[in-house]
């Protein structure tokens, strides 16, 4: 009886907040109010249009955007937005519930940050069939490419500011590129014929490949999705035949997996950011891509390092 | 002591409840055939004879070095405005050369230790004619990569005013040859028979409307 007084409560509180959203009048202030769904587009965003627009994430910042379920605040916090950038290719189907929840799916512009993207498969697949891969922002190159798109479509929103939008994207991938000659300087001159890596999941194939760095086998290839006691055992079959000896698994989401897959195969293992946890901040993806170029270099120099 | 005796009694319909039996069965395996194949990938992409499609034909480098010119073609005309922002009065605009990519830290130029890692393409630019004169597009071509199987690209700026076009185009080719040679014209005809092939890239709006339709 509690639990169903709640629940009606909880309903009717959001609704409330659907209302007073509604009558605030908020998405027609001035400046976009532009809602993300995921950590790296409020950093692309923020430093695209600077103080001439609101960034508002559409999520909690500790929620795990892998399997989200929506939440009544979202709805409240979606009623506020003019527009709102996705990833739309997989890691934020989620989006769409909410924007059909709050009945704003006509009413909110959605900008597709994948829309200029050309898109890789999922690296280490055995199914034979290619799956996209929908981990673009864990890069360097596609993550420009949605810089430059959103950038774009904002400018198409909000033309007045289109030269600034514009600007400010070619200034922030130039930072971008910059962490890639960070990332040469610590690597120049490293023997990388021993480096044989292996992913915990796809979500590193597109910063891997930029750099060269090719996966010999990913754990779970289908993310989210952990494999059987047979695949698992192929798996370490796999990179025992490739000698592989890096392990990239997941910073901020712990598996049991890596552990299993290190004790059985005796590889060295680094972890390496999803970009999808923690404060909401525009340097957040310049800064957590830093850290994952300094992993990826730490990786290669010890073996390298390592005598033959 | 009686005998027992054992007397089989069909049911009425027994000679069809098999059928139904397998038409229920096929009917099951049929549903679970198509969703699995709803969760398959890109197959909305179709391309013609003479592209090939960078997401299911391309190998891992030569599809980051796809990756890198893709976005190039977005960044090629800022830069092209960079260099000529301050070009004297009758002096002649140019494209950017190879030395501009290292400046502005562009792969798959770049000679960093990912161009390396990547096969460490030769590239050359293939520059127009002075202005007024029948004038070729702008290229970049990249060959000769240290990979096995690795082809060859080739990035071709097409320009209005140079009669070539209907309008301003930046397209990248893929030949299989590990060498390539110049060629002497952009013209998308030429180049195929020379086995030059238009790479397209499998973007986001495909997979969007792939998964929701729209």
């Amino acid at each position: 009886m509690i639990r169903a007084m709640t629940a009606v409560l909880r309903k009717f509180v959001c609704m409330l907040g659907l209302l007073l959203a509604l009558a605030s009048g908020e998405a027609t202030a001035q400046g976009l109010k532009i809602g993300i769904t995921l950590h790296p587009y409020y950093s692309f965003v923020a430093n695209i249009a600077g103080d001439q627009a609101e960034v508002i994430p559409l999520i909690d910042a500790e929620a795990n955007p892998h399997g989200y379920t929506p939440q009544p605040d979202d709805m409240i916090r979606m009623t506020s937005m003019d527009v709102l950038v996705v990833n739309g290719i997989g890691h934020d189907a989620w989006a769409f519930e909410i924007l059909d929840a709050a009945g704003v799916r006509d009413s909110v512009e959605l900008i597709y940050a994948n829309d200029g993207v050309s898109l890789i498969p999922v690296a280490g697949d055995n199914s034979g069939e290619k799956i996209v891969n929908p981990h673009t922002f864990i890069s360097t190159t596609a993550a420009i490419q949605q810089v430059y798109l959103i950038a774009r479509r904002l400018g198409e929103l909000d033309p007045g500011n289109a030269d600034l939008f514009r600007n400010n994207a070619r200034q922030y991938a130039l930072e971008i590129r910059r962490l890639r000659a960070e990332f040469d300087s610590q690597v120049v001159g490293a023997d990388l014929s021993r480096f044989v890596a292996a992913t915990m999941h796809s979500g590193y194939d597109y910063i891997l490949q930029e750099l060269g760095l090719q996966v010999s086998a990913v754990i779970e290839p289908r993310h989210g999705v952990e494999p059987t006691a047979r695949q698992m055992a192929d798996t370490i079959d796999r990179i025992n035949l490739a000698n592989v000896n890096v392990l990239f698994a997941e910073k901020y989401f712990a598996s049991r997996l890596s552990d299993t897959i290190q004790e059985a195969t005796g590889v060295e293992m680094y972890s390496i950011s999803h970009i999808s946890s923690g404060a909401y901040t525009a340097e957040k993806f310049v800064a957590e891509m830093r850290e994952n170029l300094n992993t990826l270099a730490q990786a290669i120099r010890d073996v390298a390092g390592k005598p033959r | 002591m009686s005998s027992t005796t054992i007397d089989l009694v069909r049911p009425a319909g027994s000679r069809y409840e098999g059928l139904v039996l397998l038409a229920i069965a096929l009917i099951f395996a049929g549903g679970v055939a198509l969703y699995v194949d709803d969760s398959g990938s890109g197959e909305l992409e179709t391309i013609y004879e003479w592209q090939v499609s960078a997401f299911n034909s391309l190998t891992g480098a030569d599809q980051a070095i796809y990756n890198s010119l893709y976005t190039v073609k977005d960044e090629i005309p800022y830069i092209y405005d960079d260099i000529n922002y301050f070009n004297a009065p009758g002096e002649k605009f140019r494209w950017p050369n190879l030395q501009d990519f290292q400046d502005y830290l562009l792969p798959p130029f770049l000679q960093d230790t990912s161009w390396e890692q990547n096969g460490s393409l030769k590239w050359s630019l293939y520059e127009p004619l002075p202005e007024g004169e029948m004038q070729g597009s702008t290229m970049y071509l990249g060959t000769d990569g240290a990979l096995p199987g690795q082809g060859s690209f080739l990035l071709v700026i097409g320009h209005v005013h140079a009669g070539f076009y209907n309008s301003n185009s930046i397209v990248v080719w893929w030949n299989e040859a590990n060498h390539a040679e110049m060629p002497e014209s952009g013209f998308r005809d030429s180049l195929i028979l020379q086995g030059w092939r238009e790479v397209v890239a499998y973007s986001g709006d495909q997979e969007v409307e792939r998964i929701y339709g729209e």
